[in-house]
């Protein structure tokens, strides 16, 4: 090893410590200048960083059926934004974009001319479709990462659900109602980017924390589907206008299935027409016909004028009401009441009503929920119409319980079979069956709730009778019988109002079946509206069959056991192996 | 062979400066771990100190080695280190574009790091043979330079360009250092200045970017100069006195990027101040001194130039490093020594300082 005799190193050494000296001090100055000369300046930045008015919004809670399938979600993409101040030819550059973004290429001629540095383009780009931008080469374009709401059943209870807009909030159905629980929470800090325009990595953490709640729906989304497929066969089979259905548990009013046709799908709302969009089973009132008959019957019953075999008169098919004459559609003599239920008699409807009074009925039916809102938890609910009974007609006693002149919404009128089936108590719809936090713990959870017992027990044991009658030989539904269950319903025939206000439409109908089963404790009610059916117009033959199939697979799905027939077989086998 | 003076010469002075500045690396560490979400980042904390603990026992084990076998084993331990970086290229981990990390189980080690110290090795071991008055000429400076490229080109190719540098910055410190003939100085400036050019063509582009940047940091400020912008505004709106431990908001609210590696400076700055800053660099400067001393106190070439080497690999890591995040460099991925989170750059510094502390404890031989 080299001895070190060089003295010449040794003064290197301290030359080079002085350099060193004078590296740090510079280090030190920068310091000194940064932190005490333009500290006024550049705490005035930082403030303005945390305080500005931009923010970081948490991802969009989901929306789950009841299985905790994802019925709505939030899922990353990317969309593509431009700085107008840096692209050298908006307005052409535009030309070259608008077909393949599939946007009016004169659509931001305006915001071009502005001295903006940022404009969203369009959302959601596909890889594909960047390859494409990419291609075109266009200065001033650049991509963020961004969130859209995503629906992964499309159609599936798309009007229950609703959307959101383009600044994620939502605009119709629940995204609309549950916006506040739903969307992310906001924490004022500026949004950064790094220099692909990019969420830097901390962002991305604060998304997911700052996430909105989650909701859990009653909905199940098979008997979604099922619903959805037998309505949309109904509505094409008949030649019908629309069509609405609904499948509710009588027993805690939850609802199970809530369909429309026609349909739409909400990731791309925007191409259909906006008549699609709403829950129409809450927002559009029809009017119900024959299915009121059996709420008649109901009030008859509990208030003590009549017992399922009162007898009533019914005119041989015509009947004088003021200035206007009733018809039944076959002409009968004398019918009990459930005859009356079961062969659908309107004039016998009338002369139940008669009996009744005008004051115990409207006050009955407005027990029943007809007239107010049930305060389901969908946005934009109807009332519905009940004339209150001091401004009834003559005609109007008559008809109300026949189910013209009043009109309801789907929901009302699920509810109040409901409230047959489930022994007389009227449960407040749910929709909604608990709101989860982004950490997975439930936060609330909608428990069902009695509104108000309508009916004794015993009178809905009549009346369930007497709806069991209507789906049995010779009654008006017989197409909604099911091998091996008690279905019980009631079929509904109604014209429809004239739109010029002026008495009813020609050959313009509402068909409606309404029931449930089994007939001793009813596991599932359904009802099917069939709006402007034009090969036929009858309840029992549009819609009945319809609530056959629904209910028929509904029953299937939830594994309820036939109560019918292949019992008892069963049982009388089993004796006759016995000696 | 154990001699008694080996304990009597122990170097507790720099063992006291260099415990100082990894228990102040630690707290800041810990600050910047912490920031927005507690207990997630923790497990950092942790790793650090278990790195720490590692290197120190590399550094006290080495102590019972002479360093003059290093001297005899250069080519042993460049090769093994040319043989990791090759290995980098191969079979290394890609994270954000560049291969810079080897995996070895359950922990991932950065070659390029250990490079530098078996550079420095190499190095004086070649100077010490071919140290004169009149300085190098071309040809002795072959031999180095082979040894240089070599790595430098590997590290390139990772790409890391910050590491690439300093070693070039640490081979010229050494040469400068040996001393070259008047005339080789001046060509291979005049060569660098043609090459400067050649250079930022090949350069990719966001390190094109990162100079431009540098250059000009408002030129994008939510782009490439966002990491210079939002270190300079936490070092500013730490003032003279900073906010305190814990306090700063721009850790405590993600603006600060790589707040815990190459960042951690800021976060000294936003919570301790301009006083913070200046103790820090007062240590380091207390450490550099005692580095350039031991080489100057030392009696053969080769401990004198590797104690040199040392040291100025560390003073280039704090320069470069301060510098970059203070704005005065551009943006490249170099550490701050003893307190950027990092296994690699911790165990190759402790390693580096504990040959330091050999060669101070055996000046008197």
């Amino acid at each position: 090893m080299s001895k070190k005799t060089d003295k010449k190193i040794q003064i290197r050494i301290v030359v080079i410590e002085v350099g060193l000296l004078l590296l740090i001090g510079l280090l030190g100055g920068t310091a000194f200048k940064i932190q005490v000369l333009e500290k006024n300046d550049l705490t005035g930045k930082a403030e303005h960083e945390y305080t500005g008015y931009d923010v970081i919004k948490g991802k969009r809670g989901d929306i789950l059926d009841r299985n905790m399938n994802k019925l709505a979600t939030t899922i990353d993409a990317l969309s593509l934004a431009c700085n107008p101040v840096k692209m050298k030819n908006a307005v052409m550059d535009s030309e070259k974009l608008a077909p393949i973004l599939g946007i009016n290429s004169h659509r931001f001629d305006k915001e071009f001319k502005t001295k903006k540095h940022f404009l969203l383009l369009k959302k959601n780009i596909s890889p594909e479709l960047k390859t494409k931008i990419d291609d075109l080469g266009i200065k001033g374009l650049f991509y963020r990462n961004d969130v859209v709401r995503f629906y992964p059943n499309r159609n599936l209870a798309a009007q229950v659900i609703g959307f959101t807009g383009n600044d994620n909030s939502g605009l119709e159905g629940l995204e609309y109602r549950f916006d506040s629980v739903l969307k992310g929470r906001k924490i004022k800090i500026s949004i950064t980017r790094d220099g692909k325009g990019q969420l830097l990595g901390n962002d991305k953490i604060l998304e997911q924390r700052f996430r909105g709640d989650s909701l859990v729906l009653t909905i199940d989304g098979t008997i979604q589907y099922i619903c959805e497929t037998a309505l949309k066969k109904a509505v094409v089979d008949n030649e019908a206008k629309s069509g609405m259905a609904i499948v509710m548990r009588p027993s805690t009013g939850e609802i199970l299935a809530m369909a429309m046709y026609p349909e739409f799908n909400p990731n791309s709302f925007s191409g259909f027409k906006r008549g699609t969009w709403r829950n129409r089973t809450v927002t559009d009132p029809f009017e119900p016909g024959s299915v009121m008959k059996v709420f008649v019957a109901s009030v008859a019953m509990d208030k003590g004028f009549c017992t399922p075999k009162s007898i009533f008169f019914c005119e041989n098919g015509a009947y004088r009401l003021g200035n206007f004459v009733i018809h039944d559609t076959h002409s009968h003599g004398w019918l009990t009441l459930s005859q009356i239920v079961k062969y659908s008699s309107n004039i016998g409807a009338a002369k139940v009503s008669e009996t009744i009074g005008r004051k115990t009925l409207y006050d009955s039916l407005l027990m029943f929920g007809f007239g107010r809102k049930t305060s389901v938890d969908c946005p934009g609910e109807t009332p519905g119409l009940l004339i209150p009974y001091g401004r009834w007609s003559d005609i109007d006693e008559g008809a109300i319980a026949f189910g013209q002149g009043i009109s309801v919404s789907a929901i009302q009128l699920i509810t109040g079979i409901s409230a047959i089936a489930d022994n007389g108590v009227l449960m407040k719809p749910l929709i909604v069956r608990e709101i989860i936090a982004n950490d997975g713990t439930i936060k609330k959870k909608y428990m069902p709730k009695p509104v108000a017992r309508v009916i004794s027990t015993g009178t809905a044991t009549y009346v369930r009778h007497m709806m069991r009658s209507v789906v049995e030989e010779n009654g008006t539904g017989t197409r909604a019988a099911i091998d091996g269950y008690s279905v019980c319903g009631k079929t509904g025939t109604a014209q429809k109002a004239a739109k010029n206000g002026n008495g009813y439409a020609k050959k313009k109908y509402t068909a409606v079946f309404a029931g449930f089963a089994p007939e001793e404790h009813p596991q599932l009610a359904v009802l099917v509206v069939i709006d402007e059916p034009k090969k036929s117009h009858y309840g029992g033959v549009v819609a009945a069959p319809a609530f056959k199939k629904i209910m028929s697979e509904a029953l299937n799905y939830f594994h309820i056991p036939p109560d019918l027939n292949s019992g008892k077989l069963v049982a009388e086998n089993l004796n006759g192996a016995t000696p | 062979m154990f001699d008694r003076r080996l304990v009597e010469y122990f170097d507790w002075g720099l063992l006291l400066i260099v415990f100082i500045i990894v228990v102040a690396g630690l707290g800041i560490l810990y600050s910047a771990v912490s920031a927005g979400a507690p207990g997630a980042t923790h497990i950092l904390f942790e790793k650090q100190i278990l790195w720490m603990c590692t290197g120190a026992v590399i550094m006290f084990s080495s102590l019972m080695v002479h360093y003059k076998y290093l001297n005899k084993n250069y080519i042993m331990i460049y090769a093994l280190c040319i043989a990791l970086l090759i290995g980098v290229l191969i079979f290394g981990r890609n994270i954000s574009g560049s291969k810079r990390w080897l995996s070895l189980g359950h922990f991932a080690i950065q070659p390029s790091e250990l490079m530098k110290l078996s550079l420095i090795i190499v190095l004086a071991s070649i100077y010490s043979s071919s140290v004169s008055d009149e300085g190098m000429c071309f040809k002795e400076l072959l031999k180095p330079g082979l040894f240089l490229a070599l790595p430098f080109l590997l590290i390139l190719k990772q790409p890391d360009l910050g590491t690439a540098m300093l070693l070039l910055f640490i081979s010229a410190s050494m040469t400068l250092f040996v001393k070259v003939q008047k005339k080789v100085f001046f060509t291979i400036l005049l060569i660098a200045a043609v090459a400067l050019p050649l250079i930022w063509i090949a350069l990719k582009d966001y390190q094109k970017m990162r100079i431009l940047t540098f250059i000009n940091p408002d030129r994008d400020p939510l782009g490439a100069g966002y990491h210079i912008i939002q270190s300079k505004i936490a070092i500013g709106s730490g003032m003279l006195f900073g906010k305190g431990f814990l306090q700063g908001t721009q850790n405590a609210l993600s603006f600060l990027p790589e707040q815990h590696t190459d960042f951690i400076l800021s976060v000294l700055a936003e919570e301790w101040g301009l006083m913070g800053c200046f103790s820090l660099l007062f240590f380091y400067l207390l450490f550099l001194l005692w580095g350039f001393n031991i080489a100057y106190c030392c009696r053969d070439m080769f401990g004198s130039m590797l104690a040199f080497g040392i040291t100025i690999m560390i003073f280039w890591e704090i320069f470069i490093n301060v510098g970059m995040v203070m704005g005065l460099m551009p943006v490249v991925g170099v550490p701050l020594p003893l307190i950027s989170y990092g296994g690699s750059s911790i165990i190759t510094n402790m390693a580096g300082i504990g040959i330091l502390m050999n060669i101070s404890m055996r000046r008197f031989s």
